[in-house]
């Protein structure tokens, strides 16, 4: 596996026993959430968040938008950007409060975002922002048209500073906590899909993919 | 629709799903598991961290350890924007740049009041608790002194906050009805698996009834 050198803020300082640095476990957690969080710096210097769908391709997380969006033209012009990926496997119930916490994964990303003006890739890229959200659904869906290529911006952030936090198991607590009269141990969650419901102006004949009534997660 | 409180949380792309009513930002709050904390750092750059989050009221109670970086700038007053989102529901369209996502986003700017008082203390413990679980804060041991020498609470006032609202089908254009392509939404959820219990756990301690059957959609506060 690429083990990656982290950087002072890419290194895991809290719990430097959970951070994860091989690129392929950074990607699986890249690919397996559905969004991100993505943050910058405003105007005014102070910080901004907003939720956005991500994709990967190769090295590169790809975000996109409304090229009218002012998100994507204030970051474009290859302002710093953060970006906390988070998926949660799992709630730890310790017989304390304080010791109570989650089996989660976690990734953090630093870079500059650098707009995507090349035809081809935004091309390609469209297809796995599609397939990011449903795997499978580029091939059905009609691509996109020149017109609609230049209404949207993708701007794409290199996975060089990025680091992943790992953290499974059983509930870690002090031996004179043991004696508490209270449950411990771990609940399990996982994303599922409901029953698709189709468009209401949906023709009649039209299936449900299989992709949409099998509907998983990659990874998960 | 209320008016946004400031120029930036006026939500400007999609103004239509921009909602600055308290009920909606506060069940976005209380229903998404857990928030990105954004703040700026000594150099200027952005920084972004996942964190479980806790509402009373018109206050958000954020936790972290006293060694944390986040934490350490939070608590001496540094601006931070705070973030949330519940998934609902993919959209597929017709067409691929009309794909979407059904969702409901908080976004939340403000400067942090480290947490000092016992009393609230307390409650924000039992907050963050609950807020993973209903039921839990009634069970598990608060925390003592020697826990808050490691653990900072911080609270948050929720009055600079926008929600943003996506529902519906897709919105393919009149053109691309005809296309023979499958369009509708998907609903996901958050559901738990079988619980373990802990290696350690005494025999006579048994499953409390708060812990959801396997199957079944995570309660939220």
């Amino acid at each position: 596996m690429s083990r990656q050198a982290p950087t002072p803020r890419t290194r895991v300082r809290r719990l430097p026993e959970l951070g994860v640095y091989e690129r392929e476990r950074v990607n699986e957690i890249v690919d397996e959430a559905i969004y991100c969080h993505l943050s910058w710096v405003g105007d005014d210097g102070e910080p901004r968040v907003i939720p956005t769908i991500h994709t990967r391709l190769d090295d590169e997380l790809y975000v996109h938008g409304s090229a009218a969006s002012s998100t994507l033209r204030a970051i474009r012009t290859g302002l710093p950007v953060a970006i906390a990926i988070t998926l949660v496997d799992g709630i730890r119930f310790a017989r304390s409060m304080f010791e109570h916490s989650m089996n989660y994964r976690t990734v953090v990303v630093y870079g500059t975002a650098e707009e995507v003006t090349d035809r081809d890739e935004l091309v390609r890229v469209f297809d796995a922002i599609t397939d990011h959200v449903a795997p499978g659904r580029s091939a059905d869906a009609r691509p996109p048209t020149d017109a609609e290529l230049k209404q949207t911006t993708f701007v794409k952030i290199a996975l060089d500073e990025c680091s992943a936090k790992v953290s499974q198991g059983f509930p870690e607590e002090p031996d004179e906590d043991l004696a508490l009269d209270v449950w411990a141990g771990i609940l399990p969650l996982r994303t599922v899909a409901g029953e698709p419901i189709p468009d209401p102006l949906l023709a009649e004949r039209t299936s449900v993919p299989g992709y949409v009534s099998d509907y998983r997660r990659p990874g998960a | 629709m209320t008016e946004a409180p400031s120029e930036r949380t006026r939500v400007h792309r999609h103004p239509e799903r921009g909602d600055h009513d308290p009920a909606t930002i506060h069940a976005v709050l209380d229903e998404a598991l857990l928030c990105t904390v954004s703040w700026v750092d000594e150099d200027g750059a952005p920084r972004a961290l996942p964190t479980i989050q806790a509402r009373i009221g018109d206050t958000l109670y954020l936790h972290g350890s006293r060694g944390a970086r986040a934490w350490k700038a939070a608590a001496v007053g540094t601006e931070v924007c705070v973030v949330a989102t519940v998934v609902d529901e993919l959209v597929l369209a017709r067409t691929s740049p009309a794909h979407s996502m059904n969702y409901r986003s908080v976004v939340l700017f403000g400067r942090g009041r480290e947490v000092t008082d016992h009393e609230e203390l307390s409650e924000a413990a039992k907050a963050i608790t609950r807020h993973v679980l209903p039921g839990r804060e009634l069970d598990a041991a608060e925390p003592d002194d020697g826990d808050w020498r490691q653990t900072l609470i911080l609270a948050l006032a929720i009055d600079e906050a926008s929600a943003k609202v996506r529902t519906g089908p897709p919105k393919d254009d009149d053109e691309d009805l005809a296309l023979d392509v499958w369009a509708g939404t998907l609903p996901l959820r958050t559901v738990v698996g079988p619980p373990s219990s802990s290696p350690d756990l005494r025999a006579s301690i048994a499953l409390p009834t708060y812990i959801p059957a396997s199957g079944e959609e995570l309660p939220r506060p």
